[in-house]
């Protein structure tokens, strides 16, 4: 399952608020490097937030700047940001970087700018475009893969229905172009994919099947769902039948373990049998920030035959 | 009763706050019936809820006005007269069209400035437009007086407060000047002369000259509608510093849970605005004097799988105990952080999570202090 997702330009991460996805996508840049590729791990700046960034944590960074950098041997991490976006944008228009330069630094335009909406998505999009675009000196793409953690659901699928929403109201020109270029490496299965990240509890699993059809009504294609944390049962046959014996009435510590055990099982057998894409079962790592991340990509490591 | 059970007792606005993936918008849900339960006429703005919980409150399909759950599922709830509980899923497009609607009379214009092709696009857009319409919703509904309490659950963003700094992003892509920038044939004001002929360059090879076209056409025909939403903006942005305005901070229990917690508090001050409490989700600190699993459960004559189930259930234990370890530990810093008259509220963990209004009346009673 591994090559099917790393085997593409751009994966975009997502999954809704506390299942791990930074995890995973840190995970996933690990994995990808130590397959020997070029990768560029992204995360979404989010305006007006504090600068500390939780994709540089799993590195043992405490900020992503907005133009790439060495997180870690072949991996190179990035804060897709709408000022930079908007500025190659306005320099790729123009030509003339002084006049993009000019104009951004015109007070009223900029505030202009700011506050229409999805002013920010279109500046994060098209940062997204100039790095996928990026060559090295020999032709080659200077990214073999580009991981974006994805901000929590509303707004992932906000940034990927961008495309179809702008392109009914503006039809040519250089956002309609930028756009269709966008779509090109984003929905196109040979280039572009996205992953669900989800935990194998009852709600979350839901969402996340809802959230594979969002993604799909928006062009993308779903390479696979991610159910991480997923709790080690550790029972055989025989020792589940002798559970039953052992089990007193009342309450007992242990007994919430046990019910998120089958809870798992529940949901994961339910999340296997929707319509959600390949599920990739990954077990719960007794570590945090970093460890967790190198943990996870051998993880992911081992699951290539 | 906690400090909460008054909150929800006397409060015109409760705003709830916190990051994705929280349970910020049960916890909205549930406060709501907590509140109707106290005989209030309540309703709960959600944004984004499941499904499964936006069929238990009856929002399911987006409604042009508010639903009251149904007298007898309020009943089940342990909700009775006079108090009551609405739903509302904010719809951007909906809070548009009805501001248009009241601020434009003639009907001639109306419907044009309702079929003009950028402002749908733009109405529908997810990204932003929550943030700009859930100010005018709540003015809306506070202004209307037909409830006691309006509960926000508020968007989803990383920094819970966005939303807060939405109407002072309107008032500036609305300010008048700005928009003169984009019309054509005007006097040449502060702007004019080389700003605008920068401006206009810009412009025209940003969008192409065709959408520019279009969008001075919009400019000219919203200028002055957005200058009226953009005067309720700021008028709700100031009614929140009123005493009877709360903001709750909802946290799940993250080693980051405390630096969010003091951010936020940080964020309402500069703000000056009331900050009521922390409500800690999910918490597993809870029923913590449950008896371990030992040697005592052996059956007679037991099994080489009993001695082994014995061993699995044991190390299930000792991880159930460490993570209550965790979360008690991180509640007492919680606790010794906050100020003095901020209630911290820890929540047990609901497993399998609650999508149905029983749910909602149980976590309701935790919330208030009422549970057994």
């Amino acid at each position: 399952m591994l090559r099917t997702i790393l085997d593409r330009r751009v994966v975009l991460v997502s999954g809704k608020g506390g299942v791990g996805r930074t995890t995973v996508s840190a995970a996933l840049a690990r994995a990808a490097a130590a397959a020997g590729k070029r990768v560029l791990v992204a995360e979404i700046e989010e305006p007006a937030t504090q600068a500390q960034s939780t994709l540089a944590r799993m590195f043992g960074r405490e900020v992503l700047p907005a133009r790439p950098t060495l997180l870690a041997p072949g991996i190179h991490g990035v804060m897709l940001a709408t000022e930079e976006g908007t500025e190659q944008f306005l320099g790729d228009v123009f030509r003339v970087q002084t006049l993009a330069r000019l104009a951004l630094r015109n007070a009223a335009l900029r505030r202009l700018l700011h506050a229409a909406p999805s002013f920010h998505e279109m500046g994060v999009y098209y940062h997204l475009l100039h790095l996928l675009r990026q060559l090295q000196p020999d032709g080659k793409p200077r990214w073999d893969l580009l991981v974006v953690d994805m901000p929590a659901t509303g707004h992932t699928l906000a940034l990927t229905a961008l495309p179809d929403i702008l392109l009914r109201l503006v039809r040519r020109g250089p956002i309609a172009t930028a756009l269709r270029e966008g779509q090109g490496w984003l929905n196109n299965p040979r280039t572009g994919g996205a992953l669900v990240v989800t935990i194998p509890e009852p709600l979350p699993v839901t969402e996340s099947i809802e959230l594979s059809e969002g993604l799909r009504a928006t062009h993308m294609t779903v390479v696979a769902t991610i159910a991480n944390k997923v709790p080690v049962d550790p029972f055989s046959p025989e020792e589940r039948a002798a559970l039953e014996d052992l089990l007193p009435p009342g309450p007992m510590t242990g007994k919430e373990e046990l019910a998120r055990i089958e809870r798992a099982r529940v949901s994961l057998e339910r999340l296997r049998s929707s319509t959600a894409p390949p599920v990739l079962a990954v077990p719960a790592f007794p570590v945090d920030g970093p460890a967790a991340t190198e943990a996870m990509a051998r993880f992911f490591m081992g699951d290539e035959p | 009763m906690s400090h909460l059970g008054s909150h929800l007792r006397e409060k015109r606005i409760i705003v709830c706050c916190g990051a994705g993936g929280v349970g910020k918008t049960t916890t909205s849900a549930a406060l709501a019936v907590a509140a109707a339960q106290d005989g209030r006429r309540v309703l709960v703005l959600t944004i984004d809820p499941s499904k499964r919980l936006a069929e238990a409150l009856g929002v399911s399909t987006n409604t042009p006005e508010p639903v009251r759950v149904r007298p007898e599922r309020e009943a089940q709830a342990g909700i009775q007269a006079p108090g009551t509980l609405s739903a509302w899923m904010l719809d951007p497009k909906l809070v548009a069209d009805a501001a248009v609607k009241r601020l434009v009379r003639d009907p001639k214009k109306l419907r044009e400035l309702l079929a003009n092709p950028i402002y749908q696009q733009v109405t529908q857009m997810i990204a932003g437009m929550q943030e700009y319409t859930a100010m005018e919703a709540l003015h809306g509904f506070v202004e209307r007086g037909e409830y006691d309490l309006v509960i926000l659950d508020t968007p989803p963003a990383r920094n819970a407060l966005n939303f807060l700094d939405a109407p002072r992003r309107l008032g500036e892509f609305m300010d008048g000047r700005i928009f003169r920038m984009l019309l054509p044939e005007q006097d040449s004001g502060p702007f004019g002369g080389t700003t605008r002929a920068l401006a206009a360059k810009v412009l025209t090879g940003v969008f192409g000259e065709e959408f520019f076209a279009d969008l001075q056409v919009f400019f000219a025909a919203f200028s002055t509608i957005f200058a009226q939403l953009n005067g309720n903006a700021q008028k709700m942005r100031e009614r929140m510093q009123q005493d009877d305005v709360i903001f709750l901070l909802v946290t799940s229990p993250v080693r980051t849970a405390l630096d969010d917690a003091l951010y936020f508090e940080d964020r309402l001050r500069e703000l000056s605005l009331p900050l009521g409490g922390l409500i800690l989700n999910r918490s597993r600190q809870i029923n913590s004097d449950r008896p371990m699993p030992g040697p005592h459960l052996l059956p007679e004559g037991a099994t080489d799988a009993h001695r082994r189930a014995l061993a699995h259930l044991s190390l299930l234990a000792e991880r159930e105990r460490e993570q209550e370890a965790e979360h008690r530990e991180l509640r007492a810093t919680l606790v010794a952080h906050a100020p003095q008259d901020i209630a911290v509220l820890v929540v047990p963990e609901f497993p399998g999570g609650i999508d149905d209004l029983p749910g909602l009346g149980e976590l309701a009673r935790w919330l208030i202090g009422r549970a057994a």
